[in-house]
């Protein structure tokens, strides 16, 4: 099964120029998990970056820069921690990075869709967390306050722009108002990096919103 | 600009290996010679309006490359201090440029370019010339370190090292990039920015290297947003014309 939603080339690359913030920066890597033609892309892109700093104005160093970087070359590199996966029953899908982060445990958030928080390293304007629902049910629907990017890890769903299987890629924003709904199969688990506030259609939402606050 | 460029070349090329302990790089004084030529025929037949942008002629650049990249394996095999002076000499300045214009403060800017150049010393040995090319690499190198000495600084020095790395480490196996030796992609994604129209390559520029939402680079450049979204959109689409098929 191929991926065929991906985010746009501008997302690609903000995520290769590192402009994204870590939320969403998660989101994007979850779809290039999946997807070796963005990898590609986002490949080009740092060749943009690249040939972009090779012929950029140069800015006048301190005196002594270059000496003061000498005196460093032979200080000892700085181990890098390696870092073990954490959580257990772990979707598979996810960039390796975001396995090593703590997760939250599942929790319910409306009629048989449930919510698992990922614990980011770093304060980040951009929430995620792990959405899961059964076949048949709809995915909250809500409004949007802010952009939200979704990636299905596992399952699929299916709204108004398509059918939307691992690796697809979805961003919503303040003009959209989409109902998704989980196709027949497996449950369907997606990755969901959000900003801003969600305003959840309908007394359920309205009850399910102090469960959101992350 | 790009007409005094392969000369500056030359003249670089022969005064830093008279300079260095490096033996001359095979080819790369022929190949400045070809862009010489090369720059000498097209002086006359390119158009005449003056061009803004810096992306240099290719043949001089794929010299220039050839010569970072006899850097960097200098510096990996035998840690050549030299061979690490002249690639610091071109780009922690520009590192440092590139920082200022994401928003670091000018102390900032010029640790992270420090940093970044160390890093390039520490990781010279495993530089890879077959999967980038060394303004890409080191370009990765500072964009991780950037993003590492933000939140260092923000967390009061309780990040770890490297952690921006692992967030770019995607997958290892290559996919259909690897049908092109880096060489050849840098040169054909230089090719496909100077094909971009000034007012195009400005807007990926400022994208690219100022952390700036798209309404500021509205305002810099007095043009209403939805120009800048469409110019962007539009330069995103031409190089995806062009690098798509063979990247
Ligand atoms: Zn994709």
């Amino acid at each position: 099964m191929s991926v065929v939603h991906h985010p746009d080339d501008e997302t690609l690359a903000a995520f290769s120029a590192g402009a994204l913030d870590l939320g969403q920066r998660i989101a994007v890597a979850t779809h290039l998990t999946a997807c070796a033609h963005c990898r590609d892309w986002v490949r080009a892109m740092e060749r943009v970056g690249g040939a972009l700093l090779a012929e950029a104005a140069p800015a006048a160093l301190a005196s002594d820069a270059l000496d003061r970087t000498l005196a460093r070359l032979d200080e000892p590199t700085p181990a890098v921690a390696a870092r073990a996966r954490t959580a257990k029953d772990l979707p598979s899908g996810l960039p390796r990075f975001v396995e090593s982060y703590r997760f939250g445990g599942w929790r319910w958030v409306a009629p048989r869709v449930s919510l698992r928080p990922i614990v980011l390293p770093e304060a980040s304007a951009t929430r995620v967390f792990l959405l899961k629902a059964p076949a048949g049910v709809g995915l909250l629907r809500h409004d949007h306050t802010g952009p939200e990017m979704t990636c299905v890890l596992t399952g699929a769903f299916r709204h108004e722009g398509g059918r939307y299987g691992p690796g697809d890629f979805d961003f919503g924003d303040d003009t959209v108002n989409h109902e998704p709904r989980v196709e027949e199969g497996e449950d369907c688990v997606c990755l969901v990096a959000m900003q801003g506030d969600l305003r959840w259609s309908g007394w359920l939402g309205r009850l399910a919103q102090p469960f959101l606050r992350l | 600009m790009i007409q005094n460029a392969a000369p500056r070349v030359l003249r670089a090329m022969y005064v830093s290996t008279l300079n260095l302990g490096l033996p001359p790089p095979p080819g790369v004084f022929r190949a400045a010679l070809t862009a010489l030529r090369r720059t000498s025929a097209r002086r006359f037949t390119s158009n005449s309006t003056p061009n803004l942008t810096t992306v240099p002629d290719n043949r001089t650049a794929s010299a220039r490359d050839d010569r970072w990249v006899a850097l960097i394996h200098a510096i990996g095999a035998r840690q050549d201090r030299q061979a690490f002076a002249e690639l610091f000499g071109h780009f922690a300045p520009r590192i440092k440029s590139y920082l200022q214009r994401t928003g670091a403060s000018e102390a900032q800017a010029e640790d992270v370019a420090q940093e970044t150049m160390l890093s390039v010393w520490r990781k010279a040995a495993l530089f890879d010339a077959a999967s980038a090319g060394v303004a890409t690499w080191i370009f990765t190198i500072a964009r991780n370190s950037r993003i590492d000495a933000f939140r260092r600084e923000r967390r009061g020095g309780a990040i770890r090292v490297g952690d921006a790395e692992a967030e770019f480490e995607i997958d290892p196996t290559p996919g259909a990039e690897a049908r092109l030796a880096a060489g050849q992609a840098d040169a054909r994604v230089r090719e496909a920015l100077a094909e971009l129209s000034e007012d195009q390559l400005r807007v990926v520029r400022m994208s690219f290297f100022d952390e700036i939402a798209h309404s500021d680079i509205a305002r810099t450049l007095q043009i209403p947003l939805g120009t800048v979204k469409s110019r962007l959109r539009l330069a995103m689409k031409r190089l995806r014309g062009i690098l798509d098929q063979d990247l």
